[in-house]
């Protein structure tokens, strides 16, 4: 017998269908696992490491299937977006992990509630840092989500063919607000009850419904039982199932309306596919020279094949270019909120108590400036026209703005407006989270602190 | 727009699907709606008239409320503040009441002094049965209108606001 190299047999080494010119290795115990029927009814293409391979896994992925296939390069600078819109993404599925944690140790029971959250504290392992983490997250959650509303308009990225998305973006910030402030009560404890007791108040200025509406949101004329299980019903269960339903609107629009270009304003790929598509597609059934009825689907010029070169030359594959990056920024979340939790403990008051209310008795702090302007301004005014005036306004802006440029110097107007109710905002909620006390006497945070959080 | 069996279909689920969703809205809202006063409600006997003496507050935690004397008139106070709900304390020193929230001051008889709030104290009706005084809970008043001052008495000491 002479001896020879032995070619390679096919359970050494498979030539993939899809990429010929590729073979995959089955030397090693995971090649031959991921050869397997098995491992190929769930990954139906090997992972290669080409272009085409690549884009094949997008495809096949559901979960890479939210990014687009290639981004623009543009997009992966941190500076491009601070990734603020991920990092709340991130948040809410740390508060999704947490939450459904929480529920395992929770009754929505005046009776039980309050003792429910100190055997979490003492009772339960990690039952404090999950209940940390999770405190910590929702309000670093609002926090992000305000960042990310503010980023987008000084970028001018709310503008055509964005609208809708921003108006999308709006009803994710109302409805993690209410995700906050439903949260908010479930410790039951004087914290948590006066909070919700002041910010409930508010509605009672609703002119004419103002008084049916409190009721109906806290299920009576007090806060109680029924209060308790109507925000535990809506913090556990129609808020996440409407945030979740919204933001998966939001991520798919992102991609339709394509990346904003916040910088220059050169290169603007997105807007003008936009333009062209909603210019020269034409979808109407048209009538052929012939006499044939025919569809016409698009109408390709020399702009557009213009365009589809910019294209790809400005982009990169999302995997593993952005993906990495998300990888990074999402660990770079975790290990935040996990540092807060270990550092500082969710408060815990005494027991709700309806017949004392604490000094001071503060709203949520992002809710801290209205309480504020309120000890200000006629309740009706500060309480409901005023915020619901901004809200509005807001949700309305890109109708409303429509100066199509971008860059700052081309909309002094919108900017200077928007920087004075954010500037008025931020003073006002220093204000009453840090320099009042008792009875809203104003006490520098030097003397005492009387921040609640 | 010709009244062709398409048409007529296409009418016809649009306007279902807006009764649906009306019907949908109104259920909700009867749902959710609370069909009687939640806490405390009707007519209780909250002591005898002598046991308030003039220029007191005393508080009854049954029906969550003050009853106040001053110069012999009984008023019987909503505790909770007409501005934003807080629990309004009588404060001794100053024979005033004082709301923690947001500063908001009202006199002995509930009138308002100071502060954001949009008037004075809500009041409950008392009557005396047998010479027994009564509050009913049911029959609830808004406080007067700022700058009422039927009863009012300027701050006697000095005002616990910051005493914590």
């Amino acid at each position: 017998m002479t001896q020879t190299d032995p070619a390679p047999s096919p359970a050494e080494a498979t030539v993939d269908v899809l990429e010929p010119e590729r073979t995959i290795s089955a030397t090693t115990r995971f090649g031959r696992i991921k050869q397997g029927e098995a491992w190929r009814s769930v990954f139906r293409h090997p992972q290669l490491d080409t272009p085409r391979g690549r884009a094949l896994q997008s495809f096949s992925n559901v979960f890479l299937h939210v990014y687009p296939v290639k981004v623009p390069a543009r997009v992966l600078r941190l500076r491009y977006s601070w990734r603020l819109g991920y990092i709340a993404t991130v948040l809410f599925t740390i508060l999704i992990v947490t939450g459904v944690y929480l529920m395992f140790f929770y009754t929505p029971s005046v009776n039980s509630a309050y003792g429910d959250m100190q055997q979490l504290r003492t009772g339960v392992g990690f039952g404090q840092l999950v209940r940390n983490v999770h405190r910590w997250s929702a309000h670093l959650m609002v926090l992000v989500v305000v960042l990310h509303l503010v980023r987008v308009f000084y970028a001018g990225a709310y503008k055509r063919p964005r609208q809708f998305n921003w108006v999308l973006g709006m009803m994710l910030l109302v409805i993690t607000l209410g995700f906050s402030f439903t949260g908010y009560l479930l410790p039951w404890d004087q914290l948590s009850y006066w909070a919700v007791t002041v910010g409930t108040n508010l509605v009672n200025y609703i002119p004419l419904l103002g008084g049916t509406v409190r009721d109906v949101l806290i299920g009576g004329e007090q806060i109680g039982q029924a209060t308790l299980l109507r925000f535990y019903a809506l913090h556990v269960a129609v808020l996440p199932l409407s945030l979740a339903m919204v933001l998966m609107i939001h991520i798919w629009r992102v991609r339709k309306d394509g990346f904003a270009v916040t910088r220059g304003g050169t290169g603007a790929f997105a807007e003008e596919a936009t333009e062209l598509a909603s210019e020269n597609l034409v979808l109407d059934p048209v009538v052929a020279a012939d006499g044939a009825r025919v569809r016409l689907l698009g109408v390709v010029d020399r702009e557009s094949v213009t365009a589809e070169e910019r294209l790809t030359d400005d982009t990169v594959f999302t995997y593993p270019h952005m993906l990495v990056r998300h990888v990074v920024v999402g660990l770079g979340t975790i290990a935040v909120v996990l540092a807060l939790g270990i550092a500082f403990a969710a408060p815990l008051r005494g027991i709700a108590n309806p017949n004392e209310t604490p000094e001071p008795a503060k709203a949520p702090w992002y809710f801290v400036g209205l309480q504020e302007m309120l000890s200000h301004f006629d309740p009706l005014v500060a309480g409901i026209l005023l915020p619901a005036g901004v809200l509005i306004t807001l949700i309305l802006l890109p109708y409303v703005d429509r100066n199509p440029a971008t860059e700052s110097r081309y909309r002094k107007v919108a900017i200077v407006i928007f920087s004075i109710i954010l500037t008025a905002a931020i003073v006002l909620t220093v204000i009453g989270a840090l320099f009042r006390g008792p009875g809203w006497e104003f006490i520098p945070p030097w003397r005492h602190s009387y921040l609640e959080l | 727009m010709t009244n062709t069996r398409r048409n007529f279909l296409k009418a016809g689920w649009r306007y279902c699907t807006g009764l649906l969703a009306v019907a949908a809205g109104w259920t909700t809202w009867e749902l959710l709606r609370p069909l009687r006063a939640s806490g405390a409600s009707g007519k209780f006997k909250v002591g005898n008239p002598s046991e308030f003496a003039d220029g007191t507050a005393t508080y009854n935690s049954a029906g969550r409320l003050w009853i106040a004397n001053t110069g012999g008139h009984l008023f019987a106070l909503s505790q909770k503040c007409p501005h934003l709900g807080c629990r309004v304390p009588f404060c001794e020193s100053s024979g005033q009441f004082e709301c923690p929230c947001h500063g908001s001051v009202f006199d002995i008889a509930g009138e308002h002094v100071t502060g954001p709030s949009p008037r004075g104290m809500d009041q409950y009706a008392l009557s005396i049965e047998n010479g027994e005084l009564f509050v009913d809970l049911d029959a609830k008043t808004d406080g007067p209108p700022p700058g009422t001052r039927n009863f009012y008495t300027p701050a006697k000491g000095p005002s616990c606001k910051g005493q914590g």
